[in-house]
């Protein structure tokens, strides 16, 4: 089931939450709301899910209208960041309760609710523990019950608030990995709010950038991380040198400034430590002098950090492994450095 | 990790405690005032009404004005006990799980009755229902006895005891949040599932907590309850005024005796409320620690 978010503004007292917010999310997509705390991730979610009332704009869900459709009537599945799993039951009661609070028309029989729970568990890979209390499970367990006790209902739409936020770092890779996987077998619209830029473009399918109330960018992982369309999104969705540019005259091209004194346009040139090449020779006028502050050898990317003889700032740069070791660079030589790549925007506001 | 920690502890204890003697000091002080001012009168309580042999005892508790007083105190603690009993919860329920406006409000007026003196309380509904009350003439015309009679003692019982299950379980529900009912509300649950399902369940032990320090409260109030009741003997006495007016009679041996039976509540009360207390403790422990938090 797609949902189309229109127009949506929220406020708490004098604070804006969300900003007239526009989101299309198609059906079977997993997708990333993605932004600093306080960006308005959460709320918009909950809005989604009926949790909270927008105060201007509507929700549809397949294009029917669904902004005043009470929250049990939304069919949603809401996994909360702490997990809220019912502590006085077991897991097996805590995934079934979904289907036994159902009226009693419609409500499954014992055996049926039985035979669904155990598919469940099985499906989150924890066939033996149904019999377990919440606080016995360990954090990455009770994600997964909270994950099958919102799948149990068989929700139309599955919404995550930042579901691996309080997990450790190793079974976070783990449970996100097997996120992906569930989404791959079960496609049920999906959309996870998260703080995390490495979570959403390794997860989703599609990444929201929100920053102070509105959607900075809307993109495939790919996209949005290869293409910011400002700013913002290239600052957030990881490292970043920047270098002040001037115009060449020629169009639309800028380059770095390369003395201290040098009068700039006012333009940004953004590039990724990546796409900063080092070379021992300078092949070109557009080949910066530094120097190397210091090396970062360990790691799937040594990172070199570097301090520009021209305008005296620093840079940082990542080498592929081999590359790396074919320069052998030491702390204090005095290399080029070319930024490749780079992105130019004219500052309209502060970061 | 655990061997090594029990192996230093003793150390560790002995660096950050008070030399023997002032230990034994302190201790020993706290025990006396403890006997002092708590178990010799509570012995003493015992002791007087035995005075004169268990058959004085039996006969004082056994006598038709004692029977009537503990069958009042029974009906205005069975009646008061359960209707603040749902008050409480709903006051809780709607202080905790809401937003709304006048909240800060409500929570001061619920807290009302313990901050006005008792004898207040009861002066307040003579006033409003008394002969001489505002209310006073009409109740008449309609040959309603509210003032001196059980239904006075009844209304000031549960003004006095009003605070007691609301007041224990706002903390408690506070600490659990909101987030496992929003759960069950997406979960498809209407408002009296969410209700006997995951909010009851999560605060039962502080709900009979409250019970019991309200139970106990109802049954020993004298103070508003005596100025309600008119001490007519056999009819509108409870059991805390019987024992009053025995006193005033010199009749020693049948007041202790009758204070025998509130002793023994008291005592009771304390054993329930000490199992309880750990409940609830552990209850708030893991309601402040949420689950799913490492």
């Amino acid at each position: 089931m797609g949902i189309q978010v229109q127009n949506i503004s929220k406020n708490f007292g004098n604070y804006t939450a969300l900003d007239q917010i526009n989101l299309d999310v198609p059906s079977g997509e997993l997708v990333a709301l993605l932004g600093p705390s306080g960006s308005g991730k959460t709320t918009l979610l909950r809005i989604i899910a009926g949790l909270e009332t927008p105060d201007a704009g509507s929700i549809h869900f397949n294009g029917e209208e669904s902004t005043k459709r009470h929250v049990r009537e939304r069919q949603v599945g809401f996994v909360f960041q702490h997990y809220a799993l019912f502590r006085h039951m077991t897991v097996f009661d805590n995934i079934a309760f979904g289907m036994t609070v159902k009226p009693k028309g419609e409500r499954p029989n014992k055996t049926r609710i039985r035979e669904r729970v155990t598919e469940l568990l099985h499906l989150i890979q924890l066939d033996n523990i149904a019999d377990r209390y919440p606080a016995q499970l360990s954090g990455g367990q009770r994600q997964r019950v909270a994950l099958a006790r919102a799948l149990a209902t068989e929700p139309k739409v599955l919404l995550l608030d930042e579901p691996f936020g309080a997990l450790d770092a190793q079974v976070r890779q783990e449970l996100r990995r097997w996120l992906r996987k569930l989404h791959d077998e079960i496609h049920v619209t999906s959309v996870f709010v998260t703080h995390d830029q490495e979570e959403a473009l390794e997860v989703a399918d599609r990444v929201v950038v929100m920053n102070r109330a509105k959607i900075e960018q809307i993109g495939t992982p790919e996209e949005v991380y290869e293409n910011p369309t400002n700013p913002f999104v290239f600052n957030f969705l990881g490292n970043v040198n920047l270098f002040h540019c001037r115009g060449t005259g020629s169009g639309e091209e800028k380059v770095p400034i390369s003395f201290p004194g040098e009068a700039t346009d006012g333009s940004v040139g953004y590039v990724r430590p990546g796409d900063i090449r080092i070379s021992r020779t300078a092949g070109s006028a557009e080949d910066l002098p530094a120097e190397i502050v210091s090396i970062q050898g360990a790691g799937a990317l040594p990172r070199i950090e570097l301090r520009r003889l021209d305008t005296g700032e620093s840079v940082q740069a990542e080498l592929p492994r081999e590359r790396y070791r074919e320069l052998g660079l030491k702390i204090g030589e005095k290399v080029f450095i070319r930024p490749t790549n780079m992105r130019v925007f004219v500052p309209d506001y502060q970061i | 990790m655990s061997n090594q920690s029990l192996a230093v502890a003793p150390t560790v204890s002995a660096a950050l405690t008070e030399p023997k003697a002032v230990r034994w000091l302190l201790t020993g002080l706290a025990l006396a005032f403890l006997a002092l001012f708590l178990v010799v009168p509570l012995l003493a309580v015992f002791v007087q009404a035995l005075e004169k042999g268990v058959g004085a005892y039996w006969a004082a508790i056994i006598e038709p004005d004692a029977l009537a007083a503990i069958r009042l105190t029974l009906i205005a603690a069975g009646i008061s006990v359960p209707l603040n009993l749902v008050f409480g919860i709903a006051a809780a329920w709607a202080i905790t799980k809401f937003k709304f406006r006048g909240k800060a409000f409500l929570i001061t007026l619920i807290d009302l009755p313990f901050s006005v003196s008792p004898v207040i309380s009861g002066l307040i509904y003579v006033l409003l229902f008394g002969l001489q009350g505002w209310l006073g003439p009409w109740l008449k015309a309609h040959d309603i006895q509210l003032i001196f009679a059980v239904p006075g003692i009844v209304l000031a019982t549960i003004f006095v005891t009003f605070p007691f299950v609301a007041r224990e379980l706002i903390p408690l529900m506070q600490a659990q949040g909101t987030e496992e009912e929003e759960a069950a509300l997406v979960l498809g649950a209407n408002g009296w599932q969410i209700f006997f399902r995951v909010t009851l369940p999560n605060v039962i032990w502080g709900v009979l907590y409250g019970v019991i320090l309200c139970n106990a409260r109802a049954m020993g109030e004298f103070g508003a309850v005596s100025v309600v009741s008119g001490h007519i003997r056999g009819l509108t006495n409870t059991l805390p005024l019987h024992v009053e007016i025995l006193y005033n009679e010199y009749n020693f041996v049948a007041a202790f005796a009758v204070a025998t039976l509130l002793a023994l509540l008291a005592l009771l009360t304390l054993v329930a409320k000490a199992l309880l207390e750990k409940k609830v403790r552990h209850t708030v422990k893991s309601a402040s620690k949420p689950i799913g938090v490492e």
